[in-house]
């Protein structure tokens, strides 16, 4: 399969900083790729080395092959970027912002405006396509900074925390569409504190962290890995320390301030019924059940030891 | 006090601590007196005017511009904070609702200093004269007191608007105001329809009030009470205008 | 080449949207050369009689010529504080990522100021008119003052586009107008050069908005347009253009560079 982002010892310095401190990926055509990791970890720095808003200290770094710095104008015929705040024009309208946006990437009169109908019409833009931007709402210029990216057709889609300040709605909206374009055959490369927007999304992940990746590989793959199936039984008064040393042998019995008792099954899933049958059988009186699927915070929680705090989310 | 004190000095943070911004008002003052009295110092030159130097004759016109664009700026100042949501925590203090403006206000006129020292500076050197120390004196007090004028008109605009897209009509307006008036010739001097304009518009006798120290005048106390009446007049009206724009605020 | 035009002239028809949507905006370009207009004209208007003024049939027939000069210079200040936001609101990365030469992001907003300054001048013009103005040279006259208005403020527009870009910061823009008003204080825009008090008149003879003042005022006062005054007035309007233009891309790409 064609490579459709490749870099090799990419770092970017800022004085003494390194922000990026040698990226090595590889990002296969058609494939949605997240890149994971806390506020200051090298995700912004490394989507502008990409798109050519910045220029990489030392490495390589291709866009379908074209080096972003020899090859720069052909790597920006080929890319779409929203970057993480939204770059409008508050003065502007829609159309008029989709119309510039066209013009820049060189599509002639007709096709930006046939382009422009067609992108306003599936982001859900179309009645208010004559608003200016200072009306509309933050998940409709989120969708309107989308559609801007999206202009020139790209086959290479650059989407820095695509869902910041948007509601659950509004999110739901763009992963819809970032689905709907990957179907495509579009590439996308997007940037996230939101784990479950990579965990729904992406068929690779990548932790970055202070400027390196720590970690790559499938959400399922990384989860099972790294991460625990949890199960969570509520009990009656005063069994709480009982039924804490029986699942003790199932795994490792996290601490809890409510009466809730929670175990890492060492084993997974198929350890439930067994330790349900346990306790039935010590007499634990069991109120309620639950069962945690791992997420991508539990991987990232074992690579860091700290959560990853989302803006809004709970870690 | 204590809060209209610290208020006070709140308004003067921009020019100590973000210079950049507040050069233009320090700048411009003393760059427009010396333009007029080289673009327009020829002007002396002709029948019937009251001095043949230009420059003390221009020179409060710098005065009273200086002091309109530090009151200006409070008023766009104002116009940000509204906007941005701060001015309603200075609403939940303790505080009373006139004293959280009066701070404001008054800093106008400790700012007005900055662009009145270097003009006065500059204009002395290139030759404006004082006719006495204490016209000179009262000249300095009517443009601290200018200053709080024209942050009163900032501020009513600023409650009535709050927006900082107001900031040029704030510092356009009061250009204009002090321009219209007796600022490039005598009054006698002036095109009929802007005579009577500069008689209507109550800065000229401010302005006038200034240039007594600047330019001899043969019956001053003439020139006196009115400029201190329409300058108390201003502070005045304006001064009711923003109680009532406040109280308006308070009451949404 | 043709895709590259249709760039610059929707970001020419922006700058004039965004002065009409923003109309605060137009108070450096409209209402404070009005305000010079009505003092200049009011205070001056005996000023002709002075020996050595040249003959005119009203001062407002010297004057209107240096207020539309005025207009088109001041033109720079939404300009470029409406760039300076493109900057802060990472608009300008657009124009980066995209497919063209990355100077067309200056390139579109000089012919946008220049534009808003030409259609300063025609307002200005009317407004003359309007109020007894002679155009002895007629739309041919016209005409010229607007293209030499437009070409200033697009070359003034660079000075401001260069702090723009600099410093990102709009407040910064705003803060250099007093400078342009005193370039023109030092110059025939409001007064005639030999009339202005030294040192102004030594500078005004050499300032090239003295050249752009009088190529626009010769229109006004003359039939017919003269050919020496109209090659100096471009040849100042060149010199402004250079230094504009030339700021603006020299602060471009050292923006590039840094950033790089």
């Amino acid at each position: 399969m064609a490579t459709a982002i490749h870099t090799a010892g990419l770092c970017r310095r800022f004085g003494s900083t390194d922000a990026v401190d040698g990226v090595d990926l590889d990002v296969s055509d058609g494939e949605i790729y997240a890149f994971l990791g806390p506020n200051g970890a090298g995700k912004t720095t490394t989507v502008r080395m990409l798109t050519t808003l910045l220029r990489p200290t030392s490495g390589v770094a291709t866009i379908a092959g074209y080096d972003v710095i020899a090859d720069a104008g052909a790597v920006r015929r080929l890319i779409g970027v929203a970057l993480q705040q939204v770059a409008l024009d508050p003065l502007m309208t829609p159309r008029e912002l989709l119309e510039l946006q066209g013009a820049l990437y060189r599509l002639s009169r007709a096709e930006a405006a046939t382009r422009r109908d067609d992108l306003l019409e599936r982001l859900d833009l179309a009645d208010s396509a004559s608003k200016r931007v200072m009306a509309l709402s933050g998940g409709m210029r989120r969708r309107l900074d989308l559609a801007m990216s999206l202009i020139g057709r790209p086959q290479v889609l650059f989407l820095d925390e695509p869902s910041t300040g948007l509601d659950p709605i509004s999110r739901r909206a763009v992963w819809a569409e970032v689905r709907e374009l990957n179907d495509s055959g579009t590439t996308v490369f997007l940037t996230t504190q939101y784990l479950e927007e990579a965990d729904h999304l992406a068929h690779r992940v990548g932790f970055i962290n202070g400027g390196r990746i720590s970690l790559e590989g499938t959400p399922e793959t990384l989860k099972r890995q790294m991460g625990q199936t949890r199960l969570r039984v509520r009990v009656a008064e005063g069994q709480r320390g009982a039924a804490a040393s029986q699942l003790a042998a199932f795994g490792h019995v996290q601490s809890s301030d409510s009466d809730w008792v929670i175990v890492a099954l060492r084993d997974g899933a198929p350890a439930v019924p067994a330790a349900m049958h346990i306790l039935h059988e010590s007499h634990v009186s069991v109120t309620d059940v639950d069962v945690q699927q791992p997420t991508l915070d539990d991987v990232f929680v074992s690579l860091t030891g700290d959560h990853l705090a989302a803006p809004g989310a709970k870690a | 006090m204590r809060a209209v004190w610290l208020l006070m000095r709140r308004g003067l943070n921009e020019i100590l601590r973000v210079p950049g911004a507040a050069i233009p008002g320090i700048l411009a003052p003393t760059i427009f007196v010396l333009g007029f009295a080289v673009a327009f110092g020829g002007l002396a030159g002709l029948a019937g005017f009251t001095t043949s130097d230009y420059v003390s004759f221009v020179l409060p016109v710098g005065l009273l511009q200086g002091a309109g664009f530090s009151g200006g700026a409070i008023g766009v100042n104002l116009a940000r904070d509204l906007e941005m949501g701060r001015f309603d925590r200075l609403l939940l203090s303790p505080t009373s609702r006139p004293s959280l403006l009066a701070g404001t206000i008054l800093s106008a006129s400790l700012r007005a200093m900055l662009p009145a020292t270097l003009v006065l500076v500059v204009a002395l050197l290139a030759g404006a004269s004082v006719t006495s120390v204490p016209l000179l004196v009262l000249a300095v007090v009517v443009t601290a007191l200018f200053a709080i004028v024209a942050a009163l008109y900032g501020v009513s605009l600023a409650l009535n608007l709050q927006t900082q897209s107001a900031a040029p009509l704030m510092q356009a307006g009061l250009f204009a105001v002090v321009l219209i008036s007796s600022s490039y010739a005598p009054r006698p001097q002036l095109a009929p329809w802007l005579e009577t304009i500069a008689d209507a518009n109550p800065v000229t006798y401010v302005l006038e009030l200034t240039r007594l120290a600047f330019v001899d005048h043969a019956n001053a106390w003439s020139t006196v009470w009115p400029g201190v009446a329409a300058l108390v007049g201003l502070m005045l009206a304006l001064a009711l205008v923003v109680a009532l724009s406040l109280r308006r605020v308070v009451a949404r | 080449m043709t895709a590259e035009l249709r760039v610059v002239w929707l970001l020419a028809i922006r700058s004039v949207r965004q002065a009409l949507r923003r109309p605060q905006m137009l108070a450096p370009v409209v209402l404070l050369p009005s305000v010079f207009l009505v003092a200049n004209t009011g205070a001056a208007g005996r000023a002709p009689s002075l020996p050595g003024f040249p003959p005119v049939p009203a001062f407002l027939d010297f004057e209107l010529p240096g207020i539309i000069l005025l207009a088109a210079t001041l033109a720079a200040v939404p300009g470029g504080t409406a760039l300076a936001l493109d900057v802060e609101r990472n608009f300008l990365d657009r124009f980066l990522a995209a497919p063209m030469p990355r100077a067309i992001a200056v390139t579109g907003r000089l012919a946008g100021i220049g534009l808003v300054g030409s259609l300063a001048s025609v307002v200005f013009l009317l407004a003359g008119v309007l109020f007894g103005m002679q155009l002895q040279s007629g739309p041919l006259g016209a005409g010229l003052i607007v293209v030499l208005a437009g070409l200033t403020a697009a070359g003034f527009g660079g000075l401001g586009a260069a702090i723009a870009i600099a410093t990102g910061k709009a407040s910064y823009v705003t803060g250099s107008f007093p400078l342009v008003f005193l370039l023109l204080f030092l110059s025939s825009t409001f007064f005639p050069a030999e009339l202005l008090r030294d040192p102004g008149a030594t500078i005004a003879a050499g300032n090239p908005l003295t050249w752009v003042a009088d190529g626009m005022r010769g229109p006004i006062l003359n039939p017919g347009v003269d050919l020496q005054t109209t090659l100096a007035a471009f040849g100042g309007v060149a010199v402004v253009g250079v230094i504009g233009a030339g700021s603006a891309y020299i602060a471009l790409r050292r923006r590039l560079v840094a950033t790089a």
